[in-house]
């Protein structure tokens, strides 16, 4: 089997001949890795870690440039202005970005939100190399994920661009705030990911988006709340999808069991982070009660075990989610989230013998 | 009394921002003394508001409802509660830690501290630790909150303690952590008096540690 047929066996619920493997790791321990074994590509790398998807990111960036401001933030697509932020010493130093300004924060009107000048249009993309990239991975799983901070979602940019307590408060307060602007940024989406998905069809194998809708003990919202500003739009995107033979897969962190049944009621293929101290999240459990209409990713602990581990823990760790993940197919491994600085190499390389030493059927 | 003071309570729990400084203004006309308002309407209702949160019954959008609408009421409030000095359950110095950006974890557990009484002072995101030593020295409180969402900077809540101790300051506080990837267990690692996995439970957890 190669990478493409393990991967698509196993979201189609059968076993294929070993649980596939993704990869998710910062900048960071991806340089650790390559230095390690004196590697510079980073495709070079994802074979040593047998990684069986590659990603392709969509168009690119055609619009006016990002605006730069004094105090050192950028303004990216949104208008949302963002600065590095720095931590950290000796092995677990690094940087990450986070917003310093949320442009519709202090406005009070529907007018005001309408009128916003930042709103993004999708004619400032260039799509017209889009599919091409595709080429090189030949046997592999193609996940088109986009940019990180421009994935396709609805709460994440509405929490960037209103700030995260407004936009939870509006959803209390002035729902019809709250919706004009999950409206907006549906809208963008939908038309964006209409002029990518042509270019796709028969290139790709899954589409991934990603909106935060738990955090470590509960969902953000309740399930009604969820349905009243989320389904609709949450059901669209992946009806847009699936219109062009692509898998959905849906990355939240946190706490979502009680979402689950309405994501599978959207058609969704995979569910993808399964981050294990969240309540509820335990793989096993979840494959019990959705395997049948769900497959999964992710499960492997970066908040603890990665970190704070030993070899031998980590270990444990991915038998334990190989034994609970494999039986059926619907399960393809992978960190949490991106692996962090924190994590000490010898610990990223137990993982990666792990899989290996417990991957096969 | 009873009948306002339930309508206090309602109004909070629901969020009705836009009521509630008429209903603390009708309790007020009613003769009812403001401390009473204080710890009968709100004190009282944000512990519900806590509890229902541990129980799934409400979420973060409903709580920042509440403790939004506690806090317009307690505006109008202050003022009359002249004892405000002795009516402090405690004081709390508290801050995302060093490279931690992240503040709604932190401003929720503000406003549960708030609510419970406590005199609160934030020093808000990315407080380096000799900040967090001066304000332990100067302003002298009870509890000192430490929070974290992100995994390395997590180790950055034992350079503050470590800081602490440097300054022979770390018997004079409690020390509590909090936020996502934090755990007991972590707690104990770095020598915490305590933890709490959410907002409420960081009072619940900080009235235990000062015996009351």
């Amino acid at each position: 089997m190669n990478s493409k047929e393990r991967v698509m066996t196993a979201m189609n619920h059968q076993e294929p001949d070993k649980c596939p493997v993704d990869f998710w790791a910062t900048e960071e321990i991806k340089d650790r890795l390559k230095e390690h074994w004196n590697i510079d590509s980073e495709e070079e790398m994802l074979q040593r870690v047998g990684c069986d998807v590659r990603i392709v990111r969509g168009p690119s960036y055609a619009g006016q440039e990002f605006k730069k401001f004094p105090d050192g933030s950028v303004a990216d697509l949104w208008g949302v202005r963002r600065i590095v932020v720095e931590y950290g010493k000796d092995y677990y130093k690094g940087s990450y970005k986070e917003v310093v300004e949320s442009p519709l924060e202090k406005m009070t009107s529907l007018q005001e939100i309408e009128n916003y000048e930042g709103w993004p249009s999708a004619d400032w993309w260039d799509y017209s190399k889009v599919g091409e990239e595709c080429a090189q991975f030949e046997g592999k799983c193609i996940i088109n994920v986009g940019d990180r901070l421009d994935r396709t979602a609805q709460l994440k940019p509405a929490m960037y661009l209103r700030g995260i307590q407004q936009i939870m408060e509006d959803m209390v307060f002035n729902p019809a705030i709250a919706e004009a602007i999950f409206e907006r940024v549906a809208a963008y989406f939908l038309e964006y990911n209409s002029r990518v998905f042509p270019k796709y069809e028969g290139k790709i194998d899954i589409f991934m988006m990603g909106d935060d809708f738990g955090m470590q003990n509960q969902p953000l919202m309740s399930v009604e709340m969820w349905r009243k500003y989320f389904k609709k739009n949450f059901r669209k995107y992946i009806d847009l999808a699936h219109k062009y033979g692509f898998k959905v897969m849906h990355h939240t962190c946190g706490a979502v069991r009680p979402l689950i049944p309405d994501f599978i009621d959207c058609g969704l293929d995979i569910l993808q982070s399964l981050q294990p101290m969240a309540k509820g999240m335990d793989l096993g459990e979840l494959k019990r009660e959705f395997g049948k209409d769900l497959a999964f990713q992710g499960g492997v602990c970066i908040q603890e075990t990665l970190p704070r581990g030993t070899k031998e823990d980590v270990r444990n760790m991915v038998k334990k989610l190989m034994e609970a993940g494999k039986p059926g197919g619907g399960y393809m491994i992978c960190s949490a989230h991106n692996i962090q600085p924190d994590t000490k190499l010898e610990n990223v390389l137990a993982l990666l013998d792990a899989y290996q030493e417990f991957r096969d059927y | 009394m009873v009948d306002i003071i339930n309508k206090i309570k309602d109004a909070v729990m629901s969020g009705q921002a836009d009521q509630i400084q008429a209903l603390v203004k009708e309790a007020l006309a009613a003769d009812v003394k403001a401390s009473d308002i204080l710890k009968e309407g709100f004190i009282a209702v944000m512990d519900e508001v806590g509890e229902k949160m541990s129980k799934d019954e409400i979420f973060i959008p409903e709580v920042l409802a509440a403790a939004k609408t506690m806090q317009t009421g307690l505006d109008l409030l202050k003022p009359y509660l002249v004892e405000s000095e002795s009516e402090y359950t405690g004081k709390v110095v508290i801050g995302s830690v060093k490279g931690d950006v992240h503040d709604i974890g932190k401003n929720m557990v503000c406003m549960m501290f708030e609510g419970a009484g406590f005199e609160v002072i934030d020093l808000g995101v990315n407080v380096p630790d000799e900040e967090f030593v001066e304000n332990v020295k100067n302003q002298q409180p009870q509890i000192l909150a430490l929070s974290s969402l992100y995994t390395p900077t997590m180790l950055a809540m034992k350079d503050v303690i470590d800081a602490l101790t440097d300054a022979g300051l770390r018997d004079k506080v409690k020390i509590i952590v909090g936020g996502a990837p934090v755990t007991q267990l972590f707690a104990d690692d770095i020598g915490a008096d305590g933890y709490a996995p959410d907002a409420s439970k960081a009072v619940l957890k900080a009235k235990e540690l000062l015996g009351n």
